[in-house]
């Protein structure tokens, strides 16, 4: 309220002092042939106090005067009474009231409100620091400014990493993680953590890095749900659907009857069952889209939203700085795992653009989209 | 609450500037003069408004307050305060908002002091002002906005370009849109003028003065950021012939003739139609750099962000302005009438091939910057033209004009006597080719050119000097007399020798360090002795180090001079830790007006590492020369006489025999 207060008197003043002069009675206009007059008789003026001081001789004194007073004379013949119009200005400068008045609040407002963010608090960083109250990001900042200066502070790494993970710092949470199982040690959690991080690094493929991470986890908790879902869904994602199958299946038996994430490996037992994943030996299968949600049932929170946005952000990461070769062999990647075999062509035909195809990284590139079984478009010769 | 203001301020700035962009031009049109008087409250509304948002957004900045995203994106909390200031303009957003308010600032300061300008010119030139500033206040609001918010907010901010971590920050931007903007008021009264379709007597004896400050600066802001480029960017050279570069140097060389041809036109009412056109075209050059660097077409440590959005959007209103102007011009330039007549061989005439050739060099470097980009469009071939084009074109242009500077200011005004002021820079002459001769000894040998180029640089200092010595007679009359008239002298005449001798400075340190400077690379572990410029440097080795937002890794180097120590050298790698990104300190030392300038490459397999040396002689005489062209330009904005250009003005007309006499 305060604020849309102070905006209204901001814009009173301004209206006051633009409308004031507005409202004075103004002297009549000067003929604009005065002005040179005037700037003649100060040159002249001029001429004699240098003729004074010596710095011109009276004889380049006189010629300097002599041109002077010639354009003197034809400035002042030039110069003659201006008509005013008194009536007619009275009623301009009515409307002139009335265009200041409306430009104003009408400008001002419609543009701020579009542009504006009112109510905003201003929030400096001093002060949310002393405060944090529930501020993520400021746990998160005074986190890092500890780890910073003590790094081998494995706790402090171990609580981070989930926060990156729930705020999509993706890269920090793999860095964190790894720092954590280094300094204190590997566990389920953490390995699986672990994984998790770098499977949504890779944009959802289960990578090799990811699969050695759970089964390190799975030998110290040969139960741990979570890794047995990746390492199903890697299998999935390599085309073995025999061996996928047996380790859903597994999961689902070891699984209680309750438990939220059933419903999705059924799903995908009933998929390898039908036999509906399409072919193709090393093709990645249908969404896993789906998959990682269920994998975020088993802990917390929605993540096949979060998968979405990181794929997308890396896209327009990408589009701001086309030149980074592996953003597009994951973004290729990550499009045909979430089964948007469009956005796939479009990323290898941009990639191209960045990698032309005569080159190493381009030849890379549709090696890839062959792979995937993605058409390059006319470039693909 | 606070950053919403300063938002709201900039939004109503726009609401008030499209005000003043309309009202004193109908004012000025009906004779109205309360309309006309608007102009001036609203321009001081306007820069008030503007200044408030600046400061609030430099608030947001020095609080560190990353609900605002441009903070977030250009700042970081652990940076050093004046970093933090000068991050403001360190980006896009920040670094437009600094140009409206330069611009606004300017308008003001005519509203201010123009109070002798005759009422319809002052109404109509901060109406124009006024176009200008709604433009780029919206601009800024619609596809630029510092003030965008970022919710949640987040903790730390992703730091400034470590490159643009370093003071030249704070002083190099200012500086330029100092320059840049400042032209925008000759423009404006530029576009006054063909509206009115009348030049006043008051029109000359303002831009002058406006063209000189702009100059000033923008030569100021320029060397500034050729002389951090070369100790900042670690490649040891001080220009390029980069785009971006270029972008300033056009509207400084046109800026150059715009400052000449005023000066005929204040003093001799001549080349009126000439001033109005590079009036124009200086602006225009002005709005065509901000245009290239700020749209993204190029892309440098200038090119923060690329969003073809705003390039359609500066494109847009390049178009209008530009084409505006021109085509006004074309309209109404035959309104004007012309002024008064002189002979060719004269100061007039001097300071018209002074025009003749900035122009042509502006046109040649135009055509080098934008021919690779307009290759680029037609046929998606990528050229770059590099120095080799430059230093033929603009190099052959230039030397006529430089072996013609000294003969300007010893030149009658109206008709001059062209033999006797050749016989007058004989001596000049024979200093300049003394001075050529005795570095080229001293330097025991090298290109033949050089000899020419320190020749060509000491005869332009020697010949701005000998003005002041002819005019104040010394050598000729009894020293106390000699010492009265130079005192007495006007101070532009100071400033025109100051300004003309920088130009030879700035010209031998180009000539010197071209010519003989020497680069050595190569790969040193500790204890290695490599030898440069006659100093011999040990590497003693690395050490590890720590600032409040970097890492970095410093080389130790001794400098000695026939087995005696002299001085040592750091020279530093840093790795900015928020943006992961890499930065060279160069160590540099100063010998006299030559330096030693030390860069660490990579670190090789085995303790080495890559160390580039170069032994740059009389390289500070490029920004020295540039230095004292701007007191030049201070010294002659000092000078508030009023100018006449009395046919053979000064005292030594009679004495020495000129064509003065009508």
């Amino acid at each position: 309220m305060l604020f849309w207060i102070l905006v209204a008197i901001v814009t009173a003043a301004v209206a006051v002092v633009l409308v004031l002069p507005l409202m004075r009675a103004t002297a009549p206009l000067s003929s604009p042939h005065s002005h040179d007059i005037e700037v003649y008789r100060d040159q002249l003026e001029e001429v004699t106090r240098d003729q004074k001081s010596g710095l011109i001789t009276s004889e380049n004194a006189e010629l300097a005067r002599a041109e002077i007073a010639r354009r003197l004379l034809a400035a002042s013949a030039a110069d003659a009474p201006t008509q005013e119009s008194g009536p007619k200005r009275l009623h301009s400068n009515r409307l002139a009231h009335l265009f200041v008045l409306l430009c104003l609040p009408a400008v001002g407002l419609c543009l701020y409100l579009v542009t504006g963010s009112p109510g905003v608090p201003a929030q400096p960083l001093a002060a949310r620091l002393a405060n944090p109250g529930d501020d993520i990001n400021i746990l998160i900042a005074r986190a890092e400014n500890h780890l910073a200066v003590n790094p081998d502070d494995g706790k402090g790494w171990d609580l981070l990493a989930p926060i990156y993970m729930r705020s999509s710092r993706v890269d920090d949470a793999v860095a964190a993680y790894d720092h954590a199982i280094r300094l204190l040690g590997p566990t389920p959690a953490r390995l699986g953590g672990y994984a998790e991080a770098l499977i949504v690094q890779s944009g959802g493929l289960v990578t090799a890095d990811a699969q050695e991470a759970l089964k390190k986890s799975l030998a110290l908790d040969p139960n741990d749900p979570r890794s047995e879902f990746y390492l199903a869904l890697g299998l999935k994602q390599e085309g073995k659907q025999q061996d996928a199958l047996a380790a859903f299946r597994k999961l689902a038996g070891n699984s209680p009857v309750d438990a939220p994430w059933l419903p999705l490996v059924n799903q995908h037992i009933a998929e390898l069952s039908a036999g509906q994943a399409p072919a193709g030996n090393t093709m990645p299968a249908n969404p896993t889209s789906e998959d990682m949600a269920a994998a975020a049932q088993m802990d917390a929170g929605d993540r096949q939203a979060m998968i979405r946005s990181m794929v997308d952000s890396l896209a327009s990461k990408l589009k701001e700085n086309p030149a980074n070769f592996e953003g597009w062999m994951r973004l290729i990647r990550s499009h045909v795992v979430l089964d948007q075999r469009d956005k796939a062509r479009d990323a290898l035909q941009q990639g191209l653009k960045a990698f032309p195809a005569t080159g190493e990284q381009g030849r890379q590139l549709l090696a890839l989209g062959r792979e995937l079984q993605i058409d390059a478009g006319g470039e693909e010769k | 609450m606070i950053i919403e203001l300063g938002h709201y301020a900039l939004v109503l700035a726009l609401a008030t500037a499209l005000i003043q962009a309309m009202l004193p031009i109908v004012g000025a049109r009906r004779g109205d003069r309360a309309l006309m008087e608007l102009a001036s409250s609203a321009a001081l509304v306007c820069a008030l408004l503007v200044a408030f948002s600046f400061a609030v957004l430099t608030f947001a900045y020095v609080t560190s307050d990353f609900s605002v995203r441009n903070v977030w994106e250009n700042s970081h909390s652990l940076k050093p305060l004046i970093y933090k200031i000068s991050g403001v303009w360190g980006n896009h957003e920040g670094s437009m908002l600094l140009w409206l308010l330069i611009l606004v600032f300017f308008s003001a300061l005519v509203a201010v002091f123009g109070r002798n300008l005759p009422e319809t010119l002052k109404a109509t030139v901060l109406a124009v002002q006024a176009w200008i500033a709604a433009a780029f206040a919206l601009f800024v609001l619609l596809t630029s906005n510092p003030f965008a918010r970022l919710i949640p907010a987040p903790g730390e901010g992703k730091d400034l370009n470590p490159v643009l971590q370093d003071v030249g920050l704070a002083i190099h931007p200012p500086l330029l849109y100092l320059g840049y903007v400042g032209f925008s008021v000759c423009f404006s009264f530029a576009i006054a003028a063909l509206i009115e379709g009348r030049i006043d007597a008051a029109w000359a004896r303002w831009v002058r003065p406006w063209t000189l400050a702009a100059w000033t600066f923008l030569t100021a802001g320029i060397a500034m950021g050729s002389y951090w480029a070369y100790y900042e960017l670690g490649w040891g050279g001080w220009w390029f012939w980069d785009p971006v570069e270029n972008a300033s140097f056009m509207p400084w060389l046109a800026g150059t003739a715009l400052l000449h041809s005023a000066l005929v036109m204040e003093k001799r009412e001549a080349l009126k139609i000439w001033t109005v056109l590079l009036a124009i075209m200086t602006f225009s050059l002005s709005l065509l750099g901000t245009f290239l660097v700020r749209s993204g077409v190029l892309t440098s440590v200038h090119a923060f962000a690329t969003d073809p959005t705003r390039g359609i959007f500066i494109l847009a209103i390049l178009v209008l302005f530009i084409g505006g102007a021109f085509s006004l011009f074309a309209f109404r330039a035959s309104r004007l009438k012309s002024g008064g007549l002189f002979a060719p061989i004269s100061r007039e005439g001097a300071l018209v091939l002074n025009n003749l050739i900035l122009t042509t060099a502006t046109a040649t470097v135009l055509t080098g910057t934008l021919y690779p980009l307009v290759l680029e469009a037609l046929t998606g071939d990528k050229i770059s033209v590099g120095a080799p084009f430059f230093n033929m074109t603009f190099g052959l242009l230039m030397l006529p004009l430089l072996f013609a500077v000294p003969f300007g200011p010893l030149l009658a005004w109206k008709r001059g006597d062209l033999t006797g002021v050749a016989q007058r820079l004989f001596v000049a002459a024979a200093v300049g080719i003394l001075a050529g001769a005795a570095y080229y000894y001293a330097m025991n040998g090298g290109p033949v050119l050089a000899l020419f180029g320190i020749a060509l640089g000491a005869y332009l200092i020697v010949g701005a000097l000998t003005d002041l010595i002819l005019r104040s007679g010394i050598g000729k009359v009894a020293a106390n007399v000699a010492w009265k008239r130079l005192s007495g002298l006007p101070r532009s005449a100071f400033g025109t020798a100051l300004a003309h001798a920088g130009l030879g400075v700035t010209l031998i340190g180009i000539v010197a360090v071209t010519a003989f400077e020497t680069e050595t690379v190569v790969e040193m572990k500790p204890g290695m002795m490599v030898d440069a410029g006659g100093y011999a440097l040990r590497f003693d080795g690395m050490r590890q180090g720590r600032g409040p937002n970097y890492t970095e890794e410093t080389g130790h180097f001794t400098v000695s001079r026939g087995g005696v120590v002299v001085t040592e050298i750091w020279s530093s790698k840093r790795l900015y830790t928020a943006r992961r990104m890499p930065t060279t300190e160069a160590g540099i030392r100063t010998f006299g007006l030559s330096q030693l300038y030390v860069s660490l490459g990579d670190p090789m397999t085995g303790g080495g590492i890559v160390v580039r040396i170069w032994w740059k002689p009389l390289i500070l005489c490029i920004w020295g020369g540039a230095l004292i062209m701007m007191a030049g330009g201070i010294v002659s904005l000092s000078d508030r006489r009023l100018r006449v250009g009395a046919p053979a003005r000064a005292r030594r007309a009679p004495r020495i025999a000129l064509g003065a006499a009508e």
